[in-house]
C-alpha cells in the first residue's frame, strides 16, 4: 500500500523527465508532437463550492479544510489513502508496546514550509492542539484516549494512551502535524507537505505553492488553485469556459448532461455521505422498532435515488458505505414493501397512522427528500409535516437540544457507525449490545476481530431500523480533457492534489 | 444628522444580529460535544453578557476597528478594504456607464417624445427597468461568455489591479448589466425632469427674448431641471452599491455583496456588522453630498435653510 502512490509519483516523476527529453528532441527536430506530455508546471484550477469557514482545522474549518489542507500542505504521522488504507507519512517508523498502549513513532526528516526542521515537540504541540480545550476537531472524542505525549529526543515521540484504541493509526491521518512557532493557523499555514500555501483570499480562492524542499516526491503539477463559487451554475460555467480544470464535487445531477460529451470525463467515486432519515429514538412513536421499520418499508428508495441522483450513488441499509471493512449488502434488510409497513404499522399499535414532523435543514437536498417521504408516507397512513430550519437551526435544535421527532441530514464522516454507540447522541439509539461491542472493538487486539465486532453492530442497528439510511451520495468529479491523476474517492473530503497533471 | 442616524445603524444591528442566534453553531460540525460548544462560545465571546459585548463592541469602533472575523479572526477592516477593490470599481463604473446611457435616451425620448424613435426609447427604458438584474446577468453570460466566448462568465483576477486590463475585463459584463438596469430607471427620470422642463413659461420667456432652444435649455432648462435629478442620481448609486450584491454573486466576484452574503451564512457577526456600517455610512455620505451639491447648483435651496434666521434678523 505504502508503494502504490510513491509508484505513481515515481512514474510521474519518470513520465516528466521523458517529457522533457521528448521537448528538446522536438526541438532539435522541429517536430510539435508533444502534445500528450505532461507538463510537470502546469498550475491546476480546481473548482469547488466548499470553501473553508477557516484554514485551521481545529477550529471547525468545515470539510472544506480537508479538502484543501490535509495531504496537500498538512501531513499526519500516518495517510489516509483513496483507498481507505492507512499507510505511514511523517511517522517512518511505529512501534506499539504489547499492551497496546504505547505508540513509538520515529519521524520522518521533514522541514517546515518556514524551515524549521520536523521535531519530536512539533509532534507534541500538534497532537495535544488537537485534543485540546479550544479544539472543536471533529475527531477529538476519538483521540480524546491519548493520556500523554513525551518527547523521548528530536526524532522520537512517545505516546500513552489511556485504553487501547485499535484506530489510533487511523484517526491519526486526519491530524495535522503544525508548526508550533507558526502561532494562529485560521488565517496562515505552515506544514511539511508537498504544497505551501500561496495565497488565501476567502470568498475567492487560496493558492497553493509547491514546496521545494518537499522531503518526498515532488508532484506532478506546479501548483494548485483552488476556486471557490458559491453558485452552482457559475461554477459549471466556469468549467464550460475554461476558467476551472476540474470540479471536485458536483452536487447538482440535473447539469451532468452538459458534460457528457468527450471534452470532459465524468468520475465517480464512492463517497461517505449518507442521507438519513434520523428519528429521534427516545421519543414516541418512534422508541418502537415495529414503527421504525414501518417507515423504511414505506418508502421506495430506488425510485428516490433514481429521482435525486438520476440512477447514481448507491442503495445502502444500515451507517456503513462499502469502502469500509464491517460493510455488509444491507439493502435489502428493511425492503420496500408497503404491506409489510402497513402490518408492521397495526403490530405497533398504529393502523390508522400517526403524524410526526420532520425537521428538514434547507440546504442541499433535504428538501425535495422531505416532500418525496411526505407523499411515500401518506400511502400507509402516516401524515408528515415539514419543518424547514436553517443548519445553524439544526445545530442548536436538532444537535444540541434534541427537541425534534425525525430529522434529515447527510452525514460525511468515514466510520461513523460508532455515534451508534452513544446514547447521548441526537438520535438516541440506546442499545447496551451495540454499545458494548463497540467498546469491545475499539480495545480489540486485530483489525479482524474489530471488523467482527462492529460487522454485527452494524447488523443490529439495520435490523433495529436506528435510522432510516435512504441512499449513498455518489462522489461526482468533472475533469477537464487533458487532466489526469485525481484522486476518485471521496473520503470525507479527502483530496490530494499532487498527483494531478495536465497532459 | 448623520451621527445619530449612524448610532442608531449600530445599536439596531448589534441587537438584531445577537437575536438571530448563536455563532458556535455555525462553526461546529456532527460529532462535536457539549463542552467543545460551550469552549468555542468562550473563545468566540459569545458566551459573556449582551451589554458587555456591546460596551467592547462600542469601544472599539471608537478607536475606528471594526473587529476581527469569528471564523478566520482575520481584521474585518482589511477584509472590507480588499472587498472594495471589486465592489467601488464595479459600483462607480456601471453608475457612469449608466447616466452616459441614461442622459441621452432620456433626453431625446422627451425632447422628440412624438417622433417614433422618442418613443422606442421611452419604451426600452420601462422595459429595461423592469427585468431583474440577475436576468439580465445570465443572458450577458450566455450570450458573451458562453457562446461567443468573449468575455469571462465570472470571477476577478487573483492578483487583483496588479493587472487593469485584466480586472477591468473581467468587470465589463457585471458592469453592464448593471449599468443597463439601473441606466432605464435612470432614463425614465431623465426624461420626465426634461418635459417638466420643457414645459416651463421660463422657457417659453426665454425663447422669447430671442435665445435658441439649445442656449435657453443649457441656461435655464440644465440648471433647473438637473436639481430633483440629482437626489435621483444618489439613490441610484446607492442602489446600484447595494444591488452589486446580487450581481457579484452571479459573477462569482469576490466583493463586499459576497462578504455580506458569507458572513451571515456563517454567523460572523463582526463582518455582517462591519458591511452594513461601512455601506450605511457610504450611503448616509452619499445623500449628503446630494444635499451640498443641489444647493450649489440651486440658490433657492440655500435660503429655505437659512430662510428662518434671516427673517428673524429682519424682524
Amino acid at each position: 500500500m505504502i508503494t502504490r502512490h510513491h509508484r505513481n509519483r515515481l512514474t510521474a516523476t519518470l513520465a516528466a523527465a521523458t517529457a522533457s527529453l521528448l521537448v528538446l528532441a522536438g526541438c532539435a527536430g522541429g517536430a510539435g508532437s508533444t502534445g500528450a506530455a505532461p507538463d510537470a508546471n502546469a498550475e491546476i484550477i480546481v473548482g469547488s463550492q466548499n470553501e473553508p469557514t477557516n484554514l485551521d482545522q481545529i477550529f471547525g474549518g468545515s470539510s472544506g479544510v480537508t479538502e484543501v489542507f490535509t495531504g496537500n500542505v498538512y501531513e499526519g504521522l500516518f495517510r489516509i489513502t483513496d483507498d481507505a488504507e492507512v499507510e505511514p507519512l511523517l511517522a517512518a517508523e511505529t512501534e506499539v508496546s504489547e499492551d497496546g498502549l504505547t505508540y513509538t513513532f520515529t519521524l520522518q526528516d521533514a522541514t517546515f514550509h518556514s524551515g524549521a526542521p520536523l521535531t519530536a515537540e512539533a509532534v507534541k504541540y500538534s497532537l495535544e492542539r488537537f485534543i485540546g480545550e479550544e479544539s472543536i476537531a471533529a475527531r477529538k472524542s476519538q483521540l480524546s484516549v491519548i493520556d500523554t505525549v513525551t518527547a523521548v529526543d528530536d526524532k522520537t515521540v512517545e505516546v500513552t494512551l489511556s485504553s487501547k484504541s485499535i484506530s489510533f493509526t487511523y484517526n491519526l491521518g486526519y491530524v495535522w502535524i503544525v508548526n508550533p512557532e507558526a502561532g494562529d493557523l485560521t488565517a496562515a499555514a505552515d506544514g511539511t507537505g508537498p504544497y505551501s500555501l500561496g495565497d488565501y483570499r476567502k470568498g475567492d480562492s487560496i493558492t497553493l505553492e509547491v514546496n521545494d524542499d518537499y522531503w518526498g516526491d515532488a508532484p506532478a503539477n506546479g501548483g494548485v488553485v483552488y476556486q471557490y463559487y458559491a453558485d452552482p451554475t457559475a461554477l459549471n460555467n466556469a468549467l464550460v469556459t475554461g476558467a476551472v480544470d476540474l470540479v471536485t464535487s458536483q452536487s447538482n445531477p440535473d447539469s451532468l448532461a452538459e458534460f457528457e460529451s468527450g471534452d470532459y470525463e465524468i468520475i465517480e467515486g464512492t463517497s461517505t455521505t449518507k442521507e438519513l432519515l434520523a428519528f429521534n429514538d427516545r421519543v414516541a412513536p418512534f422508541d418502537d422498532v415495529n414503527v421504525r421499520k414501518a417507515v423504511y418499508s414505506a418508502i421506495d428508495r430506488e425510485q428516490l435515488l433514481d429521482a435525486i441522483w438520476d440512477g447514481r450513488g448507491q442503495l445502502i441499509g444500515s451507517m456503513v458505505p462499502p469502502s469500509e471493512p464491517w460493510y455488509l449488502d444491507l439493502a435489502d434488510n428493511n425492503p420496500y414493501d408497503p404491506e409489510l409497513s402497513a402490518d408492521l404499522l397495526a403490530d405497533a399499535g398504529y393502523a390508522d397512522g400517526f403524524s410526526f414532523t420532520i425537521d428538514t435543514p434547507d440546504s442541499g437536498v433535504h428538501s425535495t427528500v422531505a416532500e418525496f417521504l411526505q407523499t411515500e408516507l401518506a400511502k400507509v397512513g402516516v401524515t408528515v409535516d415539514i419543518n424547514i430550519i436553517t443548519d445553524d437551526e439544526w445545530y442548536e435544535k436538532v444537535y444540541t437540544d434534541h427537541d425534534f421527532e425525525a430529522t434529515l441530514q447527510g452525514h460525511v464522516n468515514d466510520r461513523d457507525i460508532n455515534f451508534y454507540g452513544n446514547p447521548d447522541f441526537y438520535w438516541g439509539y440506546d442499545d447496551a449490545e451495540v454499545q458494548g461491542w463497540l467498546a469491545e472493538a475499539e480495545q480489540a487486539d486485530s483489525t479482524e476481530q474489530q471488523t467482527e465486532l462492529i460487522t454485527q453492530v452494524n447488523q443490529k442497528i439495520s435490523d433495529d431500523a436506528a435510522s432510516v439510511w435512504l441512499y449513498l451520495n455518489p462522489q461526482l468529479r468533472i475533469v477537464r480533457d487533458g487532466i489526469t491523476g485525481v484522486p476518485e474517492n471521496g473520503l470525507n473530503s479527502l483530496f490530494y492534489v499532487y498527483d494531478i497533471q495536465e497532459a | 444628522m448623520l451621527l445619530l442616524a449612524f448610532a442608531l445603524a449600530v445599536v439596531i444591528l448589534f441587537v438584531v444580529l445577537r437575536l438571530l442566534g448563536n455563532p458556535v453553531y455555525a462553526l461546529i460540525s456532527v460529532g462535536a460535544t457539549d463542552e467543545e460548544i460551550a469552549a468555542a462560545a468562550a473563545r468566540l465571546g459569545v458566551d459573556r453578557p449582551i451589554l458587555e459585548q456591546f460596551g467592547d463592541y462600542v469601544l472599539q469602533l471608537t478607536r475606528l476597528d471594526l473587529g476581527r472575523s469569528f471564523t478566520n479572526n482575520l481584521p474585518v477592516g482589511d477584509e472590507i478594504l480588499r472587498r472594495l477593490n471589486v465592489t467601488l470599481p464595479l459600483t462607480v463604473l456601471a453608475f457612469l456607464l449608466s447616466v452616459v446611457i441614461a442622459v441621452p435616451v432620456g433626453f431625446i425620448a422627451a425632447w422628440r417624445s412624438r417622433t417614433w424613435y422618442g418613443t422606442a426609447f421611452s419604451a426600452v427604458s420601462q422595459l429595461g427597468g423592469a427585468v431583474p438584474v440577475f436576468w439580465v446577468g445570465i443572458l450577458l453570460v450566455t450570450a458573451l461568455a458562453l457562446n461567443a466566448r468573449i468575455f469571462p462568465a465570472g470571477g476577478f483576477p487573483r492578483s487583483d489591479w496588479e493587472d487593469p486590463g485584466a480586472a477591468l475585463f473581467s468587470l465589463t459584463l457585471p458592469v453592464l448589466t448593471i449599468a443597463i438596469v439601473s441606466g432605464s430607471d435612470l432614463a425614465r427620470y431623465v426624461r420626465s425632469a426634461t418635459l417638466d422642463v420643457l414645459g416651463q413659461q421660463y422657457m417659453r420667456a426665454a425663447r422669447a427674448t430671442g435665445q435658441s432652444f439649445a442656449g435657453a435649455f443649457v441656461r435655464h432648462g440644465i440648471r433647473n431641471g438637473i436639481v430633483p435629478v440629482i437626489s435621483i442620481l444618489a439613490i441610484q448609486l446607492s442602489t446600484t452599491f447595494v444591488g452589486a450584491v446580487i450581481v457579484e454573486r452571479v459573477f462569482a466576484l469576490p466583493g463586499l455583496g459576497d462578504m455580506l452574503l458569507v458572513a451571515i451564512q456563517e454567523q460572523d457577526f463582526p463582518s455582517v456588522q462591519g458591511v452594513l456600517l461601512v455601506s450605511t455610512t457610504l450611503v448616509l455620505l452619499l445623500g449628503f453630498v446630494a444635499d451640498v451639491v443641489q444647493r450649489i447648483i440651486d440658490p433657492r435651496l440655500r435660503a429655505s435653510v437659512s430662510g428662518n434666521r434671516r427673517a428673524r434678523a429682519i424682524a
